[in-house]
């Protein structure tokens, strides 16, 4: 076994680390999330040109062929600064999927400029009964002479709302199917949701948008064993985020237990917020191996629904807890919008739901058990 | 022991039910107080200020207090129905700075005659609004360490210095400010209390900081040369401590007024779980581990709901309520936040969902997917303060274990 980074890992980190820290500071990320769109086009851009969009893409469509495991380490460090962006939506939900499912036109036509930070892509799954179980999807697209015609709504889409492409997972008669979809197509609108955390989420109604077999992913009726897939890569992509955040939730508190005084000695030095931050490490020690082994194993391509789940259902409650002990630990100035503490609480509350809330992951591990 | 109301009790609850059934909007959700302000939201700004004046027109403001400052000297079981009721409901209109353990308790126990006679009848006509004056940002828990100063000079207290966290002071009249009139004697000697009324205040600025769920309630506020006239002293120079621990022990009622009003978020909670169904068709409500969880935060809330009656009890009958109140505070807090962790585990992405505040009629007319108005989201981020306000647990547990009578963690050597 070997619990440690590649050289090459330390160093992604690294750059990643230095790169938050000098071109995002916390003020600029809380002015983005009260601005609709959620993030500013340069930052886009200068994340494509740290090569960050192409990181996982094969060099031929201009990336640089890193593995899942790479990028995990690049979104801890993400979930960490609370970088604002399309960034989980477009390589994770979308390049990856075009790159496995995609015909060879669809992937030169996308994946170059993917990597280029020319496209937002994101995938549209849940829906307002279905939620993420695909066999109750309402949305449908119909058979129609020679095009389908897709009509029905999404629910907490990511980034819809500036993304180019949309795959969209639909319901078709006898199975579910993955349409890329233009987003400026007809029929297409998006609302944006009031959603708790900086990331952006829509609802994205679909009204008898036409489509044609071409614009299939992975050919007809194969949606459904790879939704399972893109869960999967999606919950741990969101663990790796949140693992992120609760690091730097710990190394913040313990920064504030060290320098805040109260009665004479730094708060710090009493057992009863010692004990807070000894509980925090617990749980992010726990959480950081739950994570990685969940991102090793979706990157060797090895089976893995149990230890995803297992995975997602944990970070979900430990993340609350450590970003609840962080503010215990802040006392009232960490309630102030300013502090920073509240971002990461945020991110803890959306990542405990999104991609399979711990409920539905706890479910998928009692099965996976063959209960 | 006896467990039940007495039927004049019930009947009092009665006529509270039936005066808020008839006075407040039907579709009256509850609102964290925190919207009451008139720079907040009018249209639950309006509806506060009309309450206010109601409960007043009804004698309810001033409930137990003397007759000759306009109050209506009823026993405290009233208040205590009084307040539960409301606190249910999330009806605004008694303003807890002023009524609910507030500066009015304060005034009646260490006020002058002039001071109550001045402010007393202000309250109880409902023409007011109060704060609290304690912290600073190097005094929270350790309050003794406040820094503020106040020199007499003249007819005047002149006061120089800071202080942070002032809940509602924006829109406040008076508080009771907590300030050092002897920087020479040791930390908690040196303290006294000043009835400021800030907006007649020259000298006073404020800042208003915006909480994490986007509401900005409280405030900075800062004293440049504030001059308040001599006569506002509240109690004796330098004797402020023995207020302050007056002050800290009415707010036993804050942990009371967390676990009433929560019961109300379980209740709606329950009503979104019936009327809910899951993918497969099924309501919410049968499925068994939302039914577990929901029972779980109603049994913790009826335990904590029957402590606070007991602590009740206690100062009726003039009993110890140190350890109790202690309970109280301790498990409103955490009772409170689970709450709103298990209604997040409930609803899902739908609970994090809502407009800042979640706010009553402020719903876009487009947003068709968020639930109970938003009002989950809004408690989650707001119930994080519920273990830290108004003194924090571990505080709080520090205080219980000293009642034990265990030996206290030793004191930090003395500076040179
Ligand atoms: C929403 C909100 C509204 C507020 N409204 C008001 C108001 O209207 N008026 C007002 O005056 N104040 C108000 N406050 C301030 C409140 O009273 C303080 O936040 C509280 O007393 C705690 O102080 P602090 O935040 O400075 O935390 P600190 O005292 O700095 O405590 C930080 C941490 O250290 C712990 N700690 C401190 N001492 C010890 C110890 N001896 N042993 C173990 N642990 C310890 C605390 O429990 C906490 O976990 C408000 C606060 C909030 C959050």
């Amino acid at each position: 076994m070997d619990f440690g980074l590649s050289e090459q890992q330390e160093m992604l980190k690294k750059t990643a680390r230095d790169f938050c820290k000098t071109e995002l500071p916390k003020t600029l990320i809380k002015e983005y999330a009260k601005d609709p769109r959620g993030y500013p086009p340069q930052l886009w851009q200068a994340v494509a040109d740290l090569g960050w969009t192409g990181l996982v893409l094969p060099e031929q469509y201009g990336g640089s062929g890193a593995s899942f495991m790479d990028l995990a380490i690049l979104l801890e460090e993400m979930g960490r600064a609370c970088v604002p962006g399309p960034f989980l939506s477009t390589v994770v939900l979308g390049a990856m999927t075009v790159l496995e499912l995609g015909s060879e036109e669809q992937k030169s036509a996308i994946l170059p400029r993917v990597a280029r930070g020319e496209l937002v892509l994101t995938m549209a799954v849940a829906e307002p009964h279905a939620m993420y179980r695909s066999d109750f999807f309402e949305l449908e697209a119909k058979h129609v002479a020679h095009h389908y015609t897709l009509s029905g709504t999404k629910l907490f889409v990511t980034d819809a709302h500036v993304a180019d492409y949309i795959i969209v997972a639909a319901r078709t008669k006898g199975g579910v199917t993955l349409f890329l979809v233009d987003a400026k197509s007809p029929g297409v609108t998006c609302a944006l949701l009031p959603a708790m955390a900086g990331e952006r989420q829509c609802q994205v109604n679909f009204d008898g948008v036409r489509l044609t077999r071409s614009d299939m992913l992975g050919g007809l009726n194969h949606g459904k064993a790879y939704l399972d897939k893109v869960m999967q890569r999606a919950a741990v992509a969101r663990c790796s985020e949140m693992l992120g955040g609760a690091e730097q939730v710990l190394e913040m508190t313990i920064q504030y237990a060290k320098d805040r005084v109260a009665f004479g000695k730094a708060i710090g030095s009493y057992q009863a917020i010692q004990h807070h931050c000894a509980n925090m490490l617990n749980d992010l020690d726990a959480s950081r191996c739950m994570i990685h082994r969940a991102a090793w194993l979706v990157s060797e391509g090895l089976p893995c629904a149990l230890e995803v789940s297992q995975a997602k259902a944990w970070m979900g409650a430990a993340s609350r807890r450590i970003t609840s002990l962080g503010h215990e630990v802040h006392g009232a100035i960490a309630f102030q919008h300013d502090h920073d503490m509240h971002l990461y609480t945020k991110q803890a509350v959306v990542g405990e739901a999104s991609f399979g809330s711990s409920a539905y992951h706890a479910e998928v591990v009692a099965r996976e058990l063959g209960l | 022991m006896d467990f039940r109301f007495t039927p004049e009790e019930e009947a009092f609850r009665r006529e509270v039910r039936d005066f808020l059934d008839k006075e407040l909007p039907r579709d009256w959700p509850g609102t964290d107080p925190d919207l009451y302000h008139e720079d907040a939201f009018s249209h639950i700004h309006e509806v506060s200020a009309a309450m206010q004046k109601k409960l007043a027109a009804k004698g309810w403001l001033g409930l137990t207090w003397p007759k000759k400052y306009g109050g209506h000297e009823e026993p405290l079981w009233k208040q205590i129905i009084l307040e539960e009721e409301l606190t249910y409901r999330g009806a605004p209109g008694l303003d807890p700075y002023q009524f609910v353990g507030g500066m009015g308790d304060l005034l009646l126990e260490f006020g002058t005659e002039e001071q109550r006679q001045k402010y007393l009848p202000m309250m109880v006509r409902g023409e007011i609004k109060g704060a609290t004056g304690m912290s600073e940002p190097n005094a929270g828990s350790d309050l003794a360490n406040l820094q503020l100063k106040a020199e007499l000079q003249g007819d005047y207290w002149v006061l120089n210095g800071q202080k942070t966290w002032q809940s509602a002071a924006h829109v406040a009249d008076l508080a009771p400010v907590y300030v050092r009139t002897d920087p020479n004697l040791a930390k908690h000697r040196g303290i006294s209390i000043i009835l400021v009324e800030y907006k007649k205040t020259p000298g006073i600025t404020m800042r208003r900081l915006e909480m994490m769920s986007g509401l900005g309630a409280f405030n900075e506020v800062f004293y440049d040369n504030a001059k308040v006239p001599k006569e506002n002293l509240l109690g004796e120079i330098n004797g402020g401590w023995k207020i302050v621990m007056a002050a800290l022990s009415h707010e036993r009622s804050y942990g009371v007024m967390l676990l009433i009003n929560i019961k109300r978020d379980i209740d709606l909670l329950i009503q979104y779980c019936k009327e809910t169904k899951d993918a497969d068709g099924v309501p919410l409500a049968q499925n068994r581990m939302v039914r577990n969880r929901l029972a779980e935060v109603v049994i913790q809330q009826e335990i904590a709901r029957n402590v606070g009656y007991k602590l009740n009890y206690l100062a009726l009958t003039g009993g110890n309520v140190v350890s109790t109140a202690n309970c109280v505070k301790i498990m409103g807090g955490i009772t409170t936040q689970r709450v709103a962790q298990v209604g997040m585990q409930i609803m899902g992405l739908h609970g994090q969902l809502g407009p800042v505040g979640g706010n009553w009629r402020q719903m876009d007319p487009n947003d068709k997917w968020t639930r109970l108005g938003g009002r989950m989201k809004h408690l989650y981020l707001s119930t994080v303060c519920n273990t830290i306000a108004a003194g924090t647990t571990e505080v709080a547990r520090n205080a219980a274990a000293g009642a034990l009578g265990l030996p206290r963690e030793p004191k930090p050597a003395p500076k040179k």
